[in-house]
């Protein structure tokens, strides 16, 4: 009888540690890094170096993971990390006004095509764009008021930190040719 | 059964406590109350040194009437903000040199424990018989002091103002110095591997410096990232040249294919001043039997250096930097009062060894 | 099963009595207050998220909405949503940058030796009054106005936002401005230019009261720009005694310094990596 209570003791431990441990997979899941392939062959004037070309889609990758979170939750901390300049002031502003207004916005990140576009003498800019496709919602409170895969189009400013580069700017574009 | 196990714990109790006594110094202590033998001699000042209990110390003193007090104390315990300021002596060694029935020469060896790593001093004392006992003569400190006065110091310094927080990007700002690393050579040694060189600043101000290692293997993925820690002189004023050196400890050199070398610079505030001289330098045994290069510093300023830091580049016949060997100095450098140093040099690599080249660091409460 | 959630809204507004609508213009310029159409009736609330904001507000459906243009100013994509009892309905629309009015002008080093070809680095980013990248090709001026020389200038025209120079320093040392221009935007930046490494580095000895006394003749580099004092001057001197080495700062264009010599000496000089001459000089004890 003892052996009984114990075990059924013991499962719900286990059952409710399991429950613990799927809830933390699923969050670890739903902000997952986003893929992002960079293009080099058109960049211009100073070449790539082999250690930028393997830290700027790191860093881009995780200034999305970033966003994407800060964006949901309205956590402006969260921009911190990868974002500077124009691009943390805006995102800031955006997130500040969704917490008046009660909003937030969700993406479904499907990956990332850079294109290195300008990558400046001195190595202290580059520009890029990128070729995103993204599922975006927009919610008001738990009620979604918009939701629409997009292939969207940035044109992207990035500057090197002290340990990484940085999204300086990040505009979305048209898609027209300039 | 009960009582066994108090028992048991008791002895335990008794065991450690005698063990603790062992540890501490307790036997030492206890035969070195009367110095019968110089060695005792020596060993009882120099634990009443490390016990700080420096009146018991300098009372085992022969010539207490010529050696003042204050400054036998200094001598343990620093002055002016040295790195003896910063550290405690934790052991010492000691053996005879010669010996009569009146008077002997001990060699003792100080192990002190400082705020940068190990420090040993190795210094030959006199101890002489009075009456039943023996007693230590210290040498008297005969360091001539600058008389008072005032030294104009003209030399440049520098200040950094940078571009604020909240300004915009893209407007004026001063970069960062242009540093260059002159050379590097990758050696094996017997507990790794050891990256020796040396880092200009090209630049017309100041820099901060700091070289860092990446080793890649053959698959050219990184193995070990290392810097120069305080293995170089990170200040260096325009055109200034520095060794560095950098450790990997446990590392052979056939799992290595690549290096990639980086140095760091930053704007830093910097003063020209002091001016240290390094005079006498060469290559010499000490009386441990290590080689050493070892020579004297003299601080051209006005102001105290309280630690002065010593780093070597040695070469071979090519010109090529074999070595690099640093070593912080006990005591300050008062003005114009020069002060010795001897840093190591590992035996294998004094054989090829041409010419060096000496830079002195160094770190003040007030800036460094 | 929010796909679900937002089908069975859209049937449930499909088959309410009037459908509420909005109606954006597919594109705005940066800046320019627009008027966004909707139909339907009844209370609604309005929302419009931009790269920079999020807004919503209560309307009557069927009524013109109008927008600020200071609500209009971050150039990207912009979000219009309408939701009324019937359900929502959403557009979305681009703000494409303004006319080219600003520069994040960025030139590199901020100090350069004098004499070095391309040396110097000027790239301009083109923004418009809102800080928005202008992406279309635009004419952006350099200048570069040496002292006490006549300004020259070099148009180019930005590719995808940024246009770019790149100068050779001139043969004398000082301070030389360099400017770029684009719209009512004109930016200058300061670049140092310093002395190159010195040249026919040569000491000379005397004797003084501790030994000799080394110094440098004045160090100039080979266009006869002084070199900056504070560069530091290694002397070597080799004798009985062993070796001495001391860095000396420059000071007023010379370094100099007193040195003990025991007998006969060898005095070397060097600043980085340049060597000057070689002494040999006589003292006594």
């Amino acid at each position: 009888m003892k052996a009984l209570r114990y075990s059924s003791l013991l499962i719900i431990v286990a059952i409710l540690l399991l429950s613990v441990v799927a809830y933390h997979l699923r969050a670890a899941a739903d902000n997952e890094v986003p893929r992002v392939q960079l293009n080099t062959d058109n960049i211009a004037p100073r070449p790539i170096e082999d250690l930028t070309s393997k830290s700027v889609p790191r860093d881009y990758a995780l200034a999305w993971q970033t966003l994407e979170q800060a964006l949901e939750e309205n956590q402006t901390g969260l921009l911190d990390g990868y974002f500077t300049g124009f691009a943390k002031q805006d995102f800031t502003q955006r997130i500040n006004s969704q917490l008046k207004s009660g909003l937030h916005t969700r993406y479904t990140d499907r990956g990332h095509k850079l294109e290195a576009l300008f990558y400046s003498p001195t190595g202290d800019v580059m520009e890029l764009r990128d070729h995103a496709q993204l599922d975006m919602q927009i919610l008001d409170g738990g009620k979604v008021i918009y939701d629409e895969p997009m292939n969207a189009e940035f044109t992207v400013l990035m500057t090197p930190g002290a340990d990484r580069w940085l999204v300086r700017q990040i505009q979305a574009t048209s898609g027209e040719k300039p | 059964m009960k009582r066994v196990f108090p028992l048991f714990l008791g002895g335990i109790t008794l065991v450690l406590i005698i063990l603790a006594w062992f540890t501490s110094g307790g036997v030492a202590r206890r035969e070195m109350r009367q110095a019968n033998t110089p060695e005792q001699a020596v060993r009882l000042m120099l634990s009443q040194i490390q016990g700080h209990n420096f009146d018991a110390a300098y009372a085992r003193l022969s010539n207490r009437g010529d050696v003042d007090k204050n400054a036998f104390i200094r001598e343990f315990n620093g002055s002016y903000g040295s790195l003896l300021t910063y550290s405690s002596l934790e052991n010492f060694d000691i053996w005879g040199l010669h010996s009569s029935d009146q008077e002997s020469t001990m060699r003792v060896r100080l192990h002190y424990s400082t705020g940068v790593g190990p420090l040993d001093d190795v210094r030959d004392v006199k101890v002489q018989k009075s009456g039943d006992t023996w007693k230590v003569f210290w040498p008297v400190n005969n360091a001539t002091k600058l008389p008072p006065q005032v030294i104009p110091v003209n030399y440049l310094r520098w200040d950094v103002i940078g571009r604020g927080a909240g300004d915009e990007w893209g407007v004026q700002n001063v970069d960062t110095p242009q540093v260059r690393i002159l050379s590097m050579n990758a050696i094996q040694r017997p507990d790794g591997v050891t990256l020796v060189g040396e880092v200009v600043n090209e630049d017309s101000v100041p820099a901060f410096v700091n070289v860092g290692a990446t080793l890649l293997d053959h698959a050219g993925n990184e193995i070990a990232q290392e810097s120069s820690f305080d293995k170089i002189a990170h200040t260096l004023l325009p055109k200034q040249v520095s060794p560095y050196r950098i450790d990997f400890p446990n590392m052979r050199m056939e799992k290595i294919k690549n290096v990639r070398m980086d140095a760091k610079a930053l704007l830093a505030a910097a003063s020209a001043d002091p001016v240290i001289e390094v005079n006498q330098q060469k290559v010499e045994t000490d009386p441990l039997g290590k080689k050493v290069l070892s020579g004297q510093l003299t601080n051209e300023g006005g102001q105290v250096v309280d630690i002065p830091h010593v780093i070597v580049s040695y070469y071979d016949s090519n010109g090529k930097v074999v070595w690099v060997s640093d070593g912080y100095v006990a005591q300050p450098l008062l003005p114009q009062v020069p002060v010795p140093f001897a840093v190591d040099l590992p035996a294998d690599i004094s054989k090829n060894v041409q010419s060096y080249h000496v830079v002195v660091n160094h770190f003040d409460r007030v800036s460094s | 099963m929010r796909a679900v959630i937002i089908a069975a809204m859209m049937c449930f507004s499909g088959v309410s009595a009037v459908a509420s609508e909005i109606h954006a213009p597919a594109q705005v310029t940066a800046g320019t207050a627009i008027t966004i159409r909707t139909s339907g009736s009844g209370d609604a609330t309005f929302y419009l998220v931009g790269p920079a904001s999020a807004s919503k507000t209560k309307v009557q459906a069927g009524s013109n909405i109008p927008i600020d243009s200071d609500q209009l100013e971050d150039a990207g994509r912009y979000v219009a949503a309408l939701c009324a009892s019937d359900g929502c309905t959403a557009a979305n629309f681009f703000v494409k940058p303004a006319a080219a009015n600003k520069l994040s002008f960025l030139v590199h080093p901020s100090r350069v030796p004098v004499g070095t070809p391309q040396g110097i680095t000027a790239v301009a980013i083109v923004h418009d009054s809102f800080r928005n990248i202008v992406l279309q090709p635009s004419p952006v001026t350099f200048s570069i106005m040496a002292k006490n020389e006549k300004s020259v200038s070099a148009a180019r025209t930005s590719e995808n936002g940024v246009a770019w120079v790149r100068l050779t320093s001139a043969k004398k040392g000082g301070p030389t401005r360099l400017g770029a221009a684009i719209g009512h935007a004109d930016e200058i930046r300061v670049v140092q230019q310093v002395a190159a490494d010195a040249c026919n580095l040569r000491i000379k000895a005397s004797r003084a009261k501790r030994g000799f006394l080394v110094e440098t003749e004045p160090v100039h580099d080979c266009g006869g720009n002084p070199v900056p004092d504070g560069t530091v001057v290694s002397f070597t001197e080799s004798d009985a005694a062993g070796k001495t080495t001391v860095d000396v700062p420059i000071k007023r264009g010379v370094a100099k310094i007193e040195m003990p010599i025991d007998g006969s000496a060898k005095i070397t000089v060097a600043s980085g990596v340049v060597t000057g001459n070689e002494l040999e000089v006589t003292g006594g004890q």
